[in-house]
């Protein structure tokens, strides 16, 4: 490993992010040093994006920071643009969200590692090849440098883009939602890699909105809402004994500190699968699953990411043939009342039509009445003036809390949940569980609940299917 | 790589029946009577014409009924023997090879054309989006596609020969006659791929790994090179198959605008004299191009691009 260019100090003291509207970002103030990490918490739009962009000189042309951030003396903020693109990999490095997204497809792992000592460190071409090898090896990765990126697992491309860190040699890394689109297992073993990089001497600036991230990383962490730092300080004191009410709200909406609440059933069995089996190709998903959902309670399936449970939920629905086994659906029962809630809210509406003529249409289709809607809205907190917005316009909570309620107008009897809270940030999850919880209970729906939470599932499922992953 | 050279030459295979079928089917239905139209060809229109087109009718055997010549025709497909021209009694593949050649040359011409001017403006448009090089690249894009290419040669006719006399309106031989042709083709293909290689780049210089390859700290000149230009062409490859269509519809149009003695040319004289087996010949070798276009660019998709060559 390229021993780190040592950096002493990154300071940030009164930054704001303005935009043409007004700042953003306010009077933020924070700093850093060698061995004890700084972790950012909060929503998303609570700007916490933003002070790494400034810190990073990524921001938008459009926004415009003030104050000061010094990294070891240098002003951050009144460098030039060439100056900063110049601290990139060399003294700054950011480890990318999702970074199966950011390592190019069409190019083996070894070269995009070589092409840093080759282009940022100026060395020759064979020796950036055996200086990448190193690098590769360091994060346990000597095998795959021949590999493209689509045949790597997210773990890999992480380990990956942390080895194209180690090969700038920088001293400050920050970086951003590390275990976004991660499961639990990988966030623990990406979680121990950063500490590693703490260890080594590196600054570490991790933005996220996992609580168990900003835990498990200890250091300090602060907690950022509409743009302010509303709570910062030691980790076992800001995690432990927040002061700030929304610090409370947010430690709160953590699975782990739920008081467990599961439904009763309160009906029948309203859909059924035996000795399910579905592979692809040559790999095997699951076998021999048996699975049944009763009115009002909901079951939870859990398992890593590629273990086929999303496959499983649609193969009750009718969505994918299984290749074995079979599935009860009441017959009485029109299919239209078995519905499916979708990962990514903003995905599962067409992006350029207000809210209000979507629902408008579907009540018209189904002869419901409008009155129904309003009394959703109310029930799940939805007020009246986001109908007339789009979906991007919108929180990823509320847009999912408007998608709980379009399936409740077709009355359903059965709603597949799929992954339909990971995208969101814990104080979003909460609410929208709490919505699905309350439906259950008072309509007698049966949740089938997709999640790689285990924490989630065991506070509010009646039952739970676990499956592993099979590696062929 | 077996794999899939034998699934091309299977595709070859069908192609050559389906074309060959549906040529022979559309010319039974075409109005009017062969016999007279081929005596036509042959020997002109006269006043012994009737005479002449039943002795036609006889010798070519056009009294059968349409089955057996249909049989006929494909047996002696598989012999790979096209059969004679109904007209010039010459075979159909010695014909061929000298109006497919002249087409193959055209076709290249425009081709090499239209990738020196298309992918150029396609980068400058795509690195600046709705800057004043894209918008300009636009306006120019839409105003040539608008041009239907009969249209377009007609003006390059009246520019370059009429008016300032450089190249000769008409006519095969060097690359004087070749320049007015394609540049028609080149013009119509390009406007199209500048627009298709701009978006290509515009998506690219978006795409995370852009942005990450910046931030490792790679200068501006090899972030585009190594990262941007091979994730673009990716796309512009895969048009550039969807482009051999307009090649083919072009050339026909174009070649019989501008009497270049070529494939299209002969596909349309053939036609209007009833010589059935050059109509056949002509668009199976036309078929055939496709197909081969189809293979150079899937494979060519395939060295761009590692995520094809999993399966």
């Amino acid at each position: 490993m390229n021993a780190p260019t040592r950096i002493h100090d990154l300071s940030i003291a009164d930054l704001s992010v303005h935009s043409r509207a007004g700042p953003i970002v306010r009077d933020v103030s924070l700093s850093l040093q060698p061995g004890r990490p700084l972790t950012l918490l909060g929503e998303s739009g609570s700007g916490k994006s933003l002070v790494a962009q400034a810190v990073m000189g990524t921001l938008p042309p459009e926004l415009t920071a003030s104050g000061a951030i010094r990294l070891d003396g240098a002003d951050l903020i009144a460098s030039t643009p060439d100056e900063r693109r110049k601290r990139w990999g060399r003294a700054i490095s950011l480890l990318p969200q999702e970074p199966w997204l950011a390592l190019d497809p069409t190019m083996r792992i070894g070269p995009q590692v070589a092409e840093v000592h080759r282009f940022v460190r100026r060395q020759a071409a064979q020796r950036s090849e055996t200086l990448a090898h190193e690098n590769l090896r360091d994060v346990g990765l000597d095998h795959a440098s021949a590999l493209y990126p689509f045949q790597m697992s997210g773990g890999m491309c992480q380990r990956a883009a942390i080895a194209i860190a180690h090969a700038g040699g920088s001293g400050l890394l920050i970086v951003d939602e590390p275990t976004k689109g991660l499961d639990a297992d990988l966030r623990d073993s990406v979680v121990a890699r950063l500490i590693e990089e703490v260890d080594a001497g590196r600054l570490l600036l991790t933005i996220t909105h996992d609580i168990g991230v900003a835990r498990a990383l200890g250091g300090t962490v602060g907690i950022m809402l509409e743009g302010r730092l509303v709570d910062h300080g030691p980790a076992e004191q800001v995690l432990m004994a927040p002061s700030h009410p929304y610090s409370q709200a947010l430690l709160s909406a953590d699975p782990r500190s739920w008081v467990r609440s599961a439904p009763v059933p309160s009906g029948d069995v309203m859909l059924a699968g035996r000795g399910l089996a579905k592979a692809f190709g040559d790999h095997t998903l699951f076998e021999d699953v048996d699975v049944e959902v009763r009115a009002g309670e909901i079951v939870s399936i859990v398992g890593p990411s590629g273990c086929g449970k999303t496959t499983l939920g649609n193969i009750l629905l009718g969505l994918v043939e299984p290749d074995a086994g079979t599935v009860e659906r009441r017959k009485d029962i029109s299919l239209l009342r078995f519905q499916k809630l979708y990962q990514d809210p903003p995905a599962a509406f067409p992006p350029h039509q207000a809210i209000r003529k979507g629902l408008r249409d579907l009540v018209k289709l189904h002869r419901r009445r409008w009155d129904e809607v309003e009394t959703l809205l109310a029930r799940f907190q939805l007020q009246n003036a986001l109908l007339d917005r789009l979906p991007g316009q919108i929180s990823g909570g509320e847009l999912q809390r408007f998608a709980i309620l379009r399936a409740l107008l077709l009355d359903p009897v059965f709603l597949f949940a799929d992954e339909a809270t990971s995208r969101l940030d814990p104080v979003s999850q909460k609410e929208v569980v709490d919505v699905l919880l309350e439906v259950a209970r008072d309509t007698g729906l049966g949740v089938l609940l997709v999640t790689h939470d285990r924490a989630l599932a065991e506070k509010i499922s009646t039952r739970t299917v676990m499956l592993a992953r099979r590696d062929t | 790589m077996r794999r899939f050279l034998l699934a091309r030459l299977v595709q070859a295979g069908v192609v050559a029946v389906v074309v060959g079928t549906l040529c022979f089917v559309l010319m039974r239905v075409l109005p009017g009577d062969a016999a007279m139209r081929i005596a036509a060809g042959r020997y002109g229109p006269d006043a012994m014409i009737a005479g002449a087109a039943e002795k036609v009718r006889q010798e070519l055997g056009l009294d059968q009924p349409w089955p057996v010549q249909f049989l006929e025709w494909l047996a002696n497909l598989v012999r790979f023997d096209l059969g004679h021209s109904l007209v010039t009694g010459a075979p159909v593949i010695e014909e061929l090879k000298v109006q497919l050649g002249a087409s193959l040359w055209l076709a290249a011409a425009a081709l090499l054309l239209s990738l020196l001017i298309g992918p150029a403006i396609g980068i400058v448009s795509g690195l600046r989006p709705n800057g004043w090089a894209d918008r300009l690249g636009l306006a120019g894009s839409v105003t040539l596609r608008a041009l239907p290419p009969f249209m377009l040669g007609l003006i390059l006719m009246l520019v370059f020969a009429i008016w300032l006399g450089w190249l000769p309106p008409a006519g095969f031989g060097s690359w004087r006659e070749l320049a007015l042709p394609s540049l028609t083709l080149a013009l119509g293909l390009a406007a199209v791929s500048s627009r298709v290689t701009r978006e290509a780049i515009a998506t690219v210089a978006k795409a995370p790994y852009f942005a990450f390859a910046r931030h490792k700290g790679l200068p501006e000149a090899a972030v585009v090179r190594r990262h941007g230009l091979r994730n673009a062409a990716i796309p512009v490859v895969s048009y550039l198959g969807l482009q051999a269509i307009y090649l083919v519809e072009g050339v026909v149009v174009v070649e019989s605008i501008l009497a270049y003695p070529g494939i299209g040319h002969a596909l349309v004289h053939a036609i209007v004299e009833r010589d059935i087996p050059m109509v056949q010949g002509t668009a199976l070798a036309m078929g055939l191009i496709f197909v081969a276009v189809t293979a150079g660019v899937d494979a060519a998709s395939a060295w761009l691009d590692p995520r094809l060559r999993r399966a």
